[in-house]
């Protein structure tokens, strides 16, 4: 925290004398933080200080070190400072602007390391002044957002952007950053998008902008309106959209590919089912919190974004970008001119053979199958949390329903998936067939694949209860998208059956385990109503009358599940005790499979009595099942086409509070870092001027 | 104007070469026509634009003066005084028709650059021929047929009557296109020419002789088409005021001619003239004589005489024309490209046409010679753009530039340079034109330069201005009229890149799909390409295959699949269009983002207004239960509160119950529904779920599976109706009345030449076959020509393959028309075999006589109705597949077609047989029309199906000229028994099994 000593270090380092030879700016600073006015004795003071290469560590230390009285004291100096570096901003002299924002970003970070206590109308007061702040702040903004959008260096734009991370970033808790508050009036949004859109500055900002945007828009989200909430709403530049997407999307393949490389080095030397958790890895899954919350926050506030979302583009060329983040990817129009002007002015999109058609969507499906591998630790927790979150929006969304279920849109996806010891066996066999010929179905098959996995491979000790609700949730959206619409999807619903079996199963097993934690009963009734779906509104969704069959088979096979789970809940229900009510609701929705179970056990067991079979084949029981459906009768269960839409607040509010807590500590520790590296920048406007 | 002079009669003759130009009996005009009687043979005469004005008379004045304010009036002018015609003036000068008056500007604009250029044309194409006899017939022909023809040439384009009138009525004509003058003097020229080449060589054509007896026959006809000198002398006096320039060129014309002398009879010579100008004469004809014609005379009559059909007329042969530009000699080029470039500056779509034909007629030439080939100078031409269309008045433009270029290819080379030099003074120009006269052919670049060098030009043109601007009010007007280029250079970006860039990019798309290895892939690449394409629409674009004008709004990605192809990768796609007035002039209709069609909440919503409200009105009211699996995206929300992320599904629930026949809906979400109000436990038997399942899934229609490996065979199996309606609901635009949906097939990699020319052949029989009442039915699809490798095609709706058929019903073909179509006695059925029958005859004939090979049950589709189509004529005539010599037999006929035809002794087989012989009895009587098509492209061309020098020689013997009709019969009877019998077709079948895997 408080540096001041390695700030000293650094500075004898680089005066490299002994005696501490200080540098012109660090005299220019100290008479800042003098009583005197500084342009005083020295009219041109300013106009030379904007000229010295800016010392960040010195003036962040000596605005941590002034105490409450100096403050009270210095603090005109410190509003001319302020005032003077955003007067900076519109010089021509590139130097001085850099040296402006750098001065700025030290300002603001000094000021709130100095005064982590305080509030934040003292913060705005030290700073600019009560009287002035609100004209100040929108001469800053104004500034930053013409540097932002003018076709001015590429370098300083990124120093902009870093100053607004920065800003941004200034408190742990973005909502207590009041001068925020100033951002909010004057809007950079605009200038954001711009940058999103054109297609050289996004390849070089638009990382920061991305996670810029997606740190504002989580400002005081609940209490105020936000315009940038509401502005990210209504863009329906699909274009411009299009443009951030397919940011998403390298920023997604850089990580996915990285964890590909990981994960099949895992998998080859069959050491287990996790990453190799090395650092790198550790920050890496910290920046994509913010890139998927940027996701998140687009497809759950822009509708239009779904559409965009389901634009398919051929994969992105990889290789050629992590090196060089030049935007040789000409996937994007440009967005900004009219259709017909631009019309067809860029169709080409990257040819190679090789290039599996994709879109986000994918691409997101398959890093969400590498996130929601691991979820041990927190960070790692978050991000699968957020993808089915965002899977969740994309459920209940029509359109994007309808893309995933358009039949026309086949795809292969390639999920990865995990090789757990105690499944070991059967995942590689999976993972055989899978590998030799994942078959292009619509994406939906990809959705309920990764639900499947998902469920299949997360029973364990330490059960991720929010992500199976969740997991399950999104099945049951989708199931009632297929019922409505009436599609027929083909898809191999056994897996899903047998995987859901398989939980209720697990539940059981380590009901008091679990129990003590959570509440087991809901997730079962969720599994439960899944099976009813099947079992009531069967005839509108599945594919072949077999299937049907097959469901009934399942369950008569499994019927031990179903019969412990009933006397588990029974038992529960029947006691008091916290559980009650929510058990005897899972009672109630095992009427139909205890009606069903009951219905076609005796008759089973009489065929195979009748024919003296000891165990009776698949086709033989389905046979049993084909001609004993007319004597069975079921009871119409409430409300099974029917869920809860998903709202952020206020069951999901205190999580993303706190990502967004640590997206800032982590933006804010890669900015500094990256803004005190700012040589080259130097070098380069030095050059030009 | 034209028909003043269509007298043969030896009174008017006489009247015309009288020296004396006396004023005409009712009021003696003085002015022009004195002048120029009074000097009759001076060429060089230098009346100033001024002096001429002044000199004419009062009543004639305006429109004299007119012309002689610019420039090249100089000529008219100077051939004014040749004038010796003693045209009758009548006393006030002529009542201006129509707009004349609004526009007397117009007049000149057009004359002028025309005029000069056909003046001198006549000049020189009369001295070359020393056309001494003309006179008496060009007066006749001049003054029926010239002025039907050549004068109502100019004037379609305009407002004024129409064609038809206009040669019906010459007096009505002259009247209103008075003010065209050149095309006219030009095609007089050229008519002299003819006749006197004809006196000359004393061959007449025996078409001509044909004509003549027609045209005995018709006298009537002609008379009414084009009026008679006696009928007209009166009338043409009437209108001579308005049209004296043009008279006093005619003159000047007939002065010369005269000069050179003989008066031969002039009635026999016209009939070829008499011919052009009859109402028989069409397009074909005209075509025919442009390709055998050597005479630049008759040539270039034609070159004008094309301005008189209509456009859709000539388009058919656009292919013709344009293959006789590239490759033919240069009287030719020179006497079409005058229409070439009226009809470019006339339409963006009809310039893109020519350029792409241009481009891949050019590929045939060497390279080297094709870089400066006419074909290729004009194509670049067309694609700078210079060719605009013109402002304003409209008519007078297209005249003028109709004229002005017609001239000078019509006549001879210096035309077009002269035209840049007009401004100079007059008895240089003069000196000029005689010179000209002498000189060799034009070259192709000279008449184009004219365009090319605007800059040039509109200096040029300005300087002459100048020094007329004070002889009328027309004169700046005048400028712009007479000189698209002026305001060219003010005029809106390029017209034809939005469409070029939409090709450009759907070739793209299929040349990078060709480079995938599955179909899967392909089609996946294709969607996500198209969707692309979706962010830059709606534009200014168009399919050029589609009948009506419209705009492409949207592409519906999904839609899209590719094609069976080996190595290619055509695919189809679907293309939403808004139909609009003129896809020109129409505004593009305004961009409905995807998602406006679901309401959404955000507040976008408040301006998106109308379109979008109509959107969900139309979906919520069109929208059955039914449609619910295709529609789910029009489903409105009726939500558009904060809760709308939260409800709009519950509430559609509850929507559709409310307005869904109970048979439809999921019986169970109303239970669930009601249920939850009554909270009476429902209970249902589960063999009820069990049976509505196995019921629900059986009423699906008989689609086809969906294969990985054949994407199309779902795709154009579903009923077009079915798809157009299922495409309508999911689209933004659907709500829109004009929005139709279209489709095209884009190939890439493949020389559709043979196509085109195998479609006009197809469309020419079938035309044929309507005019004789034959009920042969055919199904040509629009082909269009990009370039030598590339091109679109106009899909056959409603129809699958044969090998599809096959492969996905395992059914005979006979089992499947009783599958589809309902058994033997139905009325489906019947109907179903009945056009099986005339399309197999259509399509044996056509096999036949052109030869068509490759006949494997991929390449025949069978359509929803029963009709068999045949698709890729890759190879014909004289080429075919790998040259294995497969498929020796006459055309594809297996008894699987003629079981469905009910089999050999059958009365539909039978008819079958007639029905061919019938055919080929009507294709023969029009044998010409058909041939000519081929001939003509055979031009130049490398294409295989021209392969070796027999090629026509073959398709003229495939018609039998020489059989009776019983030998006929008996030809039919072995080319079916032949082919039924033949071992090659099945051969061919498996060969193709074997190594493509068609079945």
């Amino acid at each position: 925290m408080s540096q001041l000593e390695k700030k000293a270090g650094l500075l004898r380092r680089t005066s490299s004398s002994k005696k501490p030879l200080k540098e012109k700016v660090v005299l220019m600073y100290d008479e800042i933080f003098a009583k005197e006015d500084p342009a005083k004795n020295n009219p041109r003071f300013w106009d030379e200080l904007f000229l010295m290469k800016v010392n960040l560590e010195y003036l962040e230390s000596k605005l941590e070190s002034v105490d409450g009285e100096e403050v009270q004291r210095i603090q005109d100096n410190i509003n001319s400072l302020f005032h003077h570096c955003v007067q900076a901003l519109g010089e021509e002299h590139q130097i001085k602007v850099v040296n402006a924002l750098q001065t700025l970003c030290a300002l603001f970070r000094g000021v709130h390391q100095k005064n982590k206590s305080t509030s934040g109308f003292d913060i705005i007061n030290m700073l600019m002044g009560f009287d002035k702040a609100e004209q100040r702040m929108k001469d800053l903004m104004e500034r930053l957002d013409s540097l932002l959008c003018g076709d001015g260096s590429e370098s300083l734009k990124s120093l902009c952007l870093k100053l607004l991370l920065c800003l941004v970033t200034v408190t742990d808790n973005i909502s207590q950053n009041t001068i925020l508050e100033y951002v909010m009036i004057n809007s950079i949004f605009e200038a954001i998008l711009q940058i999103l859109s054109d297609v050289s500055s996004r390849g070089q900002h638009g990382y920061d902008a991305v996670v810029l945007l997606a740190l504002l828009v989580n400002y005081r989200k609940y209490e105020s309106v936000n315009p940038y909430i509401v502005k990210l709403s209504i863009v329906d530049d699909e274009p411009t959209l299009d443009v951030s997407i397919s940011l998403l999307t390298v920023q997604y393949k850089d990580k996915e590919e990285e964890h590909q490389g990981g994960f099949f080095s895992t998998l080859t030397s069959m050491v287990g089912s996790m990453f190799i958790a090395d650092a790198d890895e550790k920050l890496s899954v910290q920046t994509n919190e913010a890139i998927l919350l940027a996701l998140y926050e687009a497809v759950h506030l822009n509708r239009n974004f779904i559409t965009v979302l389901a634009q398919s583009h051929p994969e992105m060329d990889i290789p050629t970008t992590p090196t060089t983040p030049t935007p040789t990817t000409p996937t994007t129009p440009l967005g900004t001119t009219p259709p017909s002007l631009d019309m067809m002015n860029n169709p080409e999109l990257p040819l190679d053979p090789n290039l599996q058609t994709s879109n986000l969507l994918i691409t997101f499906l398959k890093y969400a199958s590498i996130v929601m591998q691991d979820t041990k630790d927190e960070h790692r927790l978050n991000s699968a949390r957020l993808c089915l979150i965002i899977l969740t929006c994309i459920a209940e969304d029509q359109y994007a329903d309808a893309f995933l279920h358009d039949d026309n849109m086949n795809f292969r996806v390639n999920l990865h998936r995990m090789v757990s010891f105690w499944l070991l066996e059967d995942t590689l066999h999976r993972k055989k067939a899978v590998d030799k010929n994942i078959p292009s179905r619509p994406l939906v098959c990809a959705v309920l694949d990764l639900m499947v996995e998902f469920i299949v491979t997360h029973m364990m000790k330490d059960f991720p209860m929010d992500l199976y609700l969740r997991c399950v949730q999104i099945i049951h959206k989708l199931l009632c998208y297929q019922k409505k619409c009436r599609i027929r999807l083909h898809y191999t619903w056994r897996e899903l059956w047998s995987a859901l079996i398989n939980l209720l199963k697990f539940l059981l097993s380590n009901e008091t385990t679990l129990l003590a934690k959570h509440n087991i009963f809901h997730l079962a009734l969720l599994v439960v109503n899944l099976f009813n779906m099947f079992i009531t509104y069967g005839d509108t969704f599945l594919p072949t009358s077999n299937s049907y069959d097959e469901l009934y088979y399942e369950i008569v096979r499994m019927h031990q599940v179903f019969d412990n789970l009933y006397c588990m809940v029974l038992r529960v229900s029947t006691n008091t005790g916290q559980w009650k009510e929510a058990a005897s609701k899972v009672t109630h929705a095992l009427i139909n499979v205890r009606a069903i179970v009951n219905h076609f056990n005796p008759k089973i067991e009489s065929y195979a009595a009748v024919n003296h079979i000891s165990q009776l084949s698949e086709e033989q029981v389905l046979e049993v099942v084909r001609s004993n459906y007319d004597t069975l009768t079921l009871k119409l269960q409430d409300g099974l086409d029917q869920f809860e839409r998903y709202s952020e607040q206020p069951k999901e509010a205190a999580f993303f509070k706190e990502l967004v807590r640590s997206i800032s500590l982590n933006v804010r520790k890669n900015v500094s870092l990256n803004t005190l590296s700012q040589d080259i920048l130097l070098k380069e406007f030095s050059t030009i001027s | 104007m034209a028909d003043a002079e269509v007298s043969l009669s030896p009174a008017l003759r006489a009247l015309h070469l009288s020296p004396a130009h006396s004023p005409p009996p009712p009021p003696p005009p003085a002015g022009t026509m004195a002048a120029s009687s009074s000097s009759p043979t001076t060429f060089s005469c230098p009346s100033s634009p001024s002096s001429a004005s002044s000199s004419s008379s009062s009543s004639s004045s305006s429109s004299c003066s007119e012309s002689s304010s610019d420039c090249p009036a100089h000529h008219h002018h100077h051939h004014h005084h040749h004038h010796h015609h003693p045209r009758p003036l009548p006393p006030p000068p002529p009542p201006p028709p129509g707009e004349q008056p609004s526009s007397p500007s117009a007049s000149p604009r057009s004359s002028s650059p025309s005029g000069s250029i056909g003046s001198t044309g006549s000049l020189g194409s009369s001295s070359s021929s020393s056309a001494s006899e003309g006179i008496g017939s060009s007066g006749t022909s001049s003054a029926g047929g010239g002025g039907g023809g050549g004068g109502g040439a100019c004037d379609p384009r305009g407002p004024s009557p129409p064609l038809d009138v206009i040669s019906e009525d010459a007096m009505e004509m002259d009247l209103a296109v008075d003010q065209v003058i050149d095309p006219e003097v030009a095609l007089k020229a050229c008519q002299e020419v003819l006749l006197q080449v004809q006196l000359q060589n004393r061959e007449v054509p025996e078409q001509q002789q044909q004509q003549q007896q027609l045209n005995n026959n018709n006298t009537d006809v002609t008379e009414s088409a084009g009026p008679q000198w006696d009928a007209g002398s009166i009338r043409e006096e009437e209108e001579e005021d308005g049209e004296e320039e043009e008279e006093e060129k005619r003159g000047s014309v007939r002065e010369i001619s005269e000069s050179t002398s003989s008066s031969a009879a002039a009635s026999k010579q016209s009939w070829l003239l008499r011919l052009f100008e009859s109402k028989l004469f069409d397009v074909s004809m005209a075509i025919a004589y442009l390709y055998k014609s050597k005479e630049p005379g008759v040539q270039a009559y034609i070159g004008n005489r094309l301005f008189s059909f209509p456009d859709s007329e000539v388009d058919f042969y656009l292919p013709q024309l344009l293959n006789m530009y590239v490759h033919m000699d240069t009287e030719v080029g020179d006497a079409i490209s005058p229409y070439l470039i009226y009809r470019c500056r006339g339409g963006i779509a009809f310039s893109l046409l020519t350029a792409w034909l241009l481009g891949a007629y050019s590929s045939d030439m060497h390279i080297s010679t094709q870089r400066h080939s006419r074909g290729a100078k004009l194509r670049k031409l067309i694609l700078s753009d210079e060719l605009k269309p013109s402002s304003p008045p409209p008519d007078a433009h297209s005249r003028a530039c109709m004229a002005s270029v017609s001239g000078s290819p019509a006549t001879s080379p210096s035309h077009a340079r002269r035209c840049h030099r007009r401004h100079n003074s007059s008895s240089v120009e003069s000196s000029l034109s005689l010179c000209a006269a002498g000189t060799a052919p034009a070259k192709a670049e000279a008449d184009i330069d004219v365009f090319v060098s605007p800059s040039r030009r509109t200096h040029q043109r300005s300087k002459s201005d100048a020094t007329t601007a004070s002889s009328g009010p027309g004169a700046g007007l005048r400028r712009t009229g007479s000189n698209p280029k002026v305001e060219a250079v003010h005029e809106e970006p390029d017209r034809l890149r939005p469409q070029r860039e939409l090709v450009k990019s759907l070739l793209g798309i299929g040349k990078r799909l060709a480079t995938l290895p599955t179909k899967e892939q392909k089609t996946q690449r294709l969607i996500s390409e198209l969707s692309l394409l979706n962010h830059k629409l709606p534009a200014r674009v168009w399919l050029p295959t589609a009948e009506h004008q419209h705009h492409v709004c949207r592409v519906p990605h999904t839609q899209a699949v590719v094609l069976n192809s080996k190595d290619k990768a055509p695919y189809i796609i679907y293309v939403e269009v808004l139909e609009c007035e003129s896809f020109e002039t129409s505004p593009v209709p305004v961009r409905i983002p995807e998602t406006r069609i679901r309401s959404a909440r955000s507040a976008e919503n408040l301006d998106c207004g109308v379109s979008a409200a109509n959107a969900i009105a139309n979906g919520g009211s069109g929208m059955t239960s039914e449609h619910r699996a295709g529609s789910f995206s029009t489903v409105p929300n009726y939500d558009n509160d904060d809760e709308a992320w939260a409800t709009d599904d519950i509430g559609q629930l509850q929507v559709e119950t409310q307005t869904s026949s109970s048979d439809n809906i999921s019986q169970f979400s109303v239970d669930s529904i009601t249920s939850l109000e009554s909270k009476e436990p429902v209970f249902i038997a589960a063999g009820d779920i069990r049976r509505r399942l196995s019921e629900n899934l059986a009423h699906t229609p008989t689609s086809f599976r969906r294969d990985p490996e054949d994407p199309s065979a779902v795709a154009l199996k579903e009923p077009w109706e079915e798809k157009v309606r299922r495409i309508r609901e999911g689209s933004p635009y659907g709500h829109l009345p004009n929005w139709r949906l279209l489709s095209v097939i884009v190939k890439c990699g493949d020389d559709l030449r043979q196509e085109l020319l195998a479609y006009q052949v197809l469309r020419q029989l079938q035309s044929i076959w309507q005019q004789e009442r034959v009920p042969l039915w055919i199904k040509p699809y629009k082909i269009l020509v990009m370039s030598s490798d590339s091109g679109m095609i106009e899909p056959v709706l409603n129809a699958v393959s044969l090998h599809q058929v096959r492969k996905q019903s395992q059914l005979s073909l006979l089992d499947y028309f009783l599958q589809e179509h309902g058994s033997f006695t139905t009325e489906e059925f019947l109907t179903a075999q009945r056009n099986f029958v005339q399309s197999c005859a259509g399509y044996s004939l056509i096999c036949y006589l052109l030869q068509v090979k490759d006949r494997h049950n991929g390449n025949i589709l069978l359509d929803s109705e029963g009709h068999i189509i045949h698709i890729d004529f890759g190879f014909i005539l004289s080429s075919s597949p790998r040259n294995l010599g497969f498929e020796t037999s006459a055309f594809k006929l297996t008894s699987e077609f003629v079981d469905v035809m009910g089999g050999l002794n059958g009365d539909m087989f039978i008819y079958y047989k007639m029905l061919m012989l019938q055919g080929l009895i009507a294709a023969r009587k029009h044998m010409e029309k058909v041939l000519q098509i081929v001939e003509i492209m055979q031009q130049g061309s490398h294409l295989p199906c021209f392969h070796g020098s027999s090629t026509i020689r073959g398709l003229k013997e495939r018609f039998h000229m020489s059989l009776t009709e019983e030998q006929l019969q008996l030809l039919v009877e072995q080319l079916v028994d032949g082919s039924m019998r033949s071992i090659t077709t099945k051969l061919y079948d498996s060969f193709q099994y074997v190594t493509n895997g068609i079945m």
